[in-house]
């Protein structure tokens, strides 16, 4: 078997994920992934969360939108980007999937859909993961990266869909649906105990609205639950690839090692590996060995050679410690592709340090 | 001094570190420290010198005591989960046994997705009724919360106020107004914002900060730039130019321009009028310990870090 690359990952596959813990370049890795698979003539769409702003500026994704920009890029190469408006994505959702505009318009309107579609736990997630199901099955696109949403928990991503599923699937939701379908009314409902109680906690109207929104749910939920299932099963088909991205850090190597642990419990495999940020080595020898040289070079009275070697001694520490901290993270990801990358001086934020940075990654 | 010091940033800032320092720093100087956390898988116990399942409850556990001059410094670590700050809740509404069954059955998942932002007001809640204990005859006498990483923290804060609004009625909204008092009152709270001295990192500092006055009112602490590595002397030996090629010229080119870098950051946080700035120097390693935390808070307290003392070079 040949080394894996970073190449054929990017050839090979239909959706990209990249996932790490927040801080790390992740959003910066996937747009060079993307880059670099769009010169590799895929036809490329990336979607990123939350990106910091000078990158979305470069990207010309300054704004929130549902729909994928062509980005500039020279050449043939064709790469499309968008920053996820889980909102819209949801709205989109409800819409497609409602009887009629008449109840896709009472369940839009309702303040408790308004709470959920923005701030539910696990919505951005979900609403990511239902993005990428419907922009990888657009004609328009071979390929679909994707930048996870910044949360500790990556695995949000992956069980976004069947949280959802549990959520319709829940027995007090399902109990707050039968008595709509048997003709009790909404008043009926909200006088059941376990119901005033909560009631009393978030306030009767909270509650009012929220049993509004189950009723005007009714009917849409299969076709929920089964959209649910069909992102669920792309995200762990050989069609999805993930690779984790992580700086040389304890803390989130610790997280990566956490999530690609996760991941095989689940039977999915790791495509990758890009680590970050690393200190370049500068030279072959130790921390000690320019920690010597400094002391020698004291007793012969040369102070720019102990600025010097005391400075070398600096960095070497620094790769030496970082070394030690990846280490047990590249023993977790034997079979996939590892690319280091080195720091760099300063901040990634246009087209073309993007597209060198991918390069680099792909090699 | 404020009561309560909530410590926010961006993911991979070094959040939970500062966090750590602050309270070792605080509890150097004589204070009962209670250190709040919301996620237990933080590293926070260890960094605070206590084993890696210390301060993992509700309850918490105190990790260090007898520090200070006086020996009154002490350190306890709880974490507070929405799940136990809804119960706790109820409980105080003498809602007890319900709570339990509410809890069991799921209920609570429910109650949470139907208004959402109702975790982090419980969780806040939480930490307001301990601000109430803080004080010379309470139990503490400053509280560090390491806020949640990343964009969350700008909606952990604004969730009492947008709670008020969404909910038109009963407890939950008082507690709501109540919480948005303590935030937006200086003698109680302030916001300890933390960035690292790189572009992307101090211009999202800048902006969730700007957010943070305009949409929650909140006073902010000294902004904390952390692992800042200026080595001047190296800078000057660069600009004097004339180094040989090789690992060390390299070395010093890529040090000197990190430490450019890390200066120009820290300039533009003060000229945005942040004048308040406290550095911590960059440690060289890959994994802080909780020995670096201590030789951190001492250099916050201009103390002279206790080190071995180095060999004389003749």
């Amino acid at each position: 078997m040949s080394k894996p690359d970073f190449a054929s990952v990017l050839d090979d596959s239909k959706v990209v994920v990249c996932c790490g813990s927040g801080g790390v370049g992740k959003t910066t890795t996937a747009a060079a992934l993307a880059v670099a698979a769009a010169r590799r003539g895929r036809r490329v769409v990336l979607i990123t969360i939350d990106p910091a702003k000078r990158l979305a500026d470069a990207l010309g994704v300054g704004a929130l939108s549902n729909d994928p920009a062509r980005v500039p890029l020279d050449g043939d190469a064709q790469l499309w980007a968008m920053m996820l408006d889980a909102r819209a994505t949801f709205d989109a959702v409800i819409r497609a999937q409602s009887r009629n505009e008449a109840q896709a318009e009472r369940i839009l309107n309702n303040p408790f859909y308004v709470n959920i579609a923005s701030r539910l736990s696990g919505s951005q997630e979900y609403m990511a993961a239902e993005k990428l199901y419907e922009l990888a099955n657009d004609d328009r696109f071979d390929l679909v990266v994707v930048d996870t949403p910044p949360t500790r928990e990556a695995l949000d991503f992956l069980e976004a869909p069947q949280r959802l599923m549990n959520f319709l699937d829940h027995r007090v939701y399902r109990w707050l649906m039968t008595p709509a379908r048997g003709g009790l009314k909404v008043l009926n409902i909200a006088a059941q105990p376990i119901l005033r109680t909560i009631g009393r906690v978030i306030g009767a109207d909270v509650l009012a609205d929220a049993i509004d929104f189950f009723q005007a749910f009714e009917g849409i939920e299969p076709g929920f639950v089964r959209r649910a299932g069909a992102v669920q099963s792309l995200l762990r088909s050989e069609d999805c690839r993930y690779v984790v991205v992580s700086s040389a850090r304890r803390d989130t190597v610790d997280e990566a090692v956490y999530f690609i642990g996760q991941l095989t419990q689940r039977d999915v495999a790791v495509a990758g590996l890009v680590l970050n940020r690393l200190q370049p080595a500068f030279g072959t020898g130790s921390a000690n060995s320019a920690l010597n040289a400094a002391r020698a070079a004291r007793k012969a009275g040369d102070q720019t050679t102990v600025l010097l070697q005391e400075n070398l001694a600096h960095v070497r520490r620094v790769a030496e410690a970082e070394h030690a901290v990846i280490e047990p993270l590249l023993a977790r990801v034997q079979g996939a592709a590892v690319a280091r990358i080195h720091q760099r001086a300063a901040d990634i934020h246009d087209l073309d340090t993007i597209d060198a940075l991918g390069r680099e990654i792909v090699g | 001094m404020s009561r309560l010091l909530v410590v926010a940033g961006k993911g991979g800032v070094g959040k939970t570190t500062v966090t750590a320092v602050m309270a070792r720093a605080s509890a150097d100087s004589g204070l009962r420290v209670l250190v709040v956390t919301l996620d237990s898988r933080t590293g926070l116990a260890e960094l605070l010198g206590g084993r890696a399942t210390d301060g993992t409850t509700y309850e918490g556990t105190t990790i260090s005591s007898g520090l200070g001059p006086n020996g009154t410094g002490s350190i306890h670590l709880r974490t507070i989960t929405a799940g136990e700050a809804l119960q706790d809740y109820l409980a105080t509404q003498g809602l007890a046994r319900l709570a339990k069954r509410l809890v069991a059955t799921g209920v609570v998942g429910v109650v949470s997705s139907a208004a959402p932002g109702i975790d982090d007001l419980l969780v806040l809640g939480k930490i307001k009724h301990l601000v109430g204990l803080t004080g010379p005859d309470g139990d503490h006498d400053l509280i560090v919360v390491d806020a949640p990483a990343a964009g969350h923290a700008l909606s952990f804060l604004q969730s009492p106020k947008a709670m008020a609004t969404t909910i038109r009625g009963g407890p939950l909204r008082s507690q709501a107004i109540e919480v948005q008092q303590m935030l937006t009152d200086p003698d109680k709270c302030r916001v300890l914002m933390v960035t690292l001295p790189e572009t992307t990192p101090v211009n999202e500092m800048l902006e969730t900060t700007e957010s943070l006055r305009e949409s929650v009112g909140v006073a902010f602490a000294p902004v904390v730039v952390n692992n800042v590595d200026i080595a001047t002397d190296v800078e000057q030996l660069v600009a004097e130019g004339d180094l040989p090629a090789g690992a060390l010229a390299d070395a010093a080119a890529y040090r000197a321009e990190r430490s450019a870098l890390h200066r120009q950051a820290i300039e533009r946080i003060t000229t945005h009028g942040l004048d308040d700035v406290i550095t911590l120097p960059h440690v060289a390693t890959a994994s802080m310990s909780a020995d670096d935390v201590i030789a951190l808070a001492d250099q916050l307290r201009g103390v002279t870090p206790k080190k071995p003392r180095p060999r004389k070079s003749s």
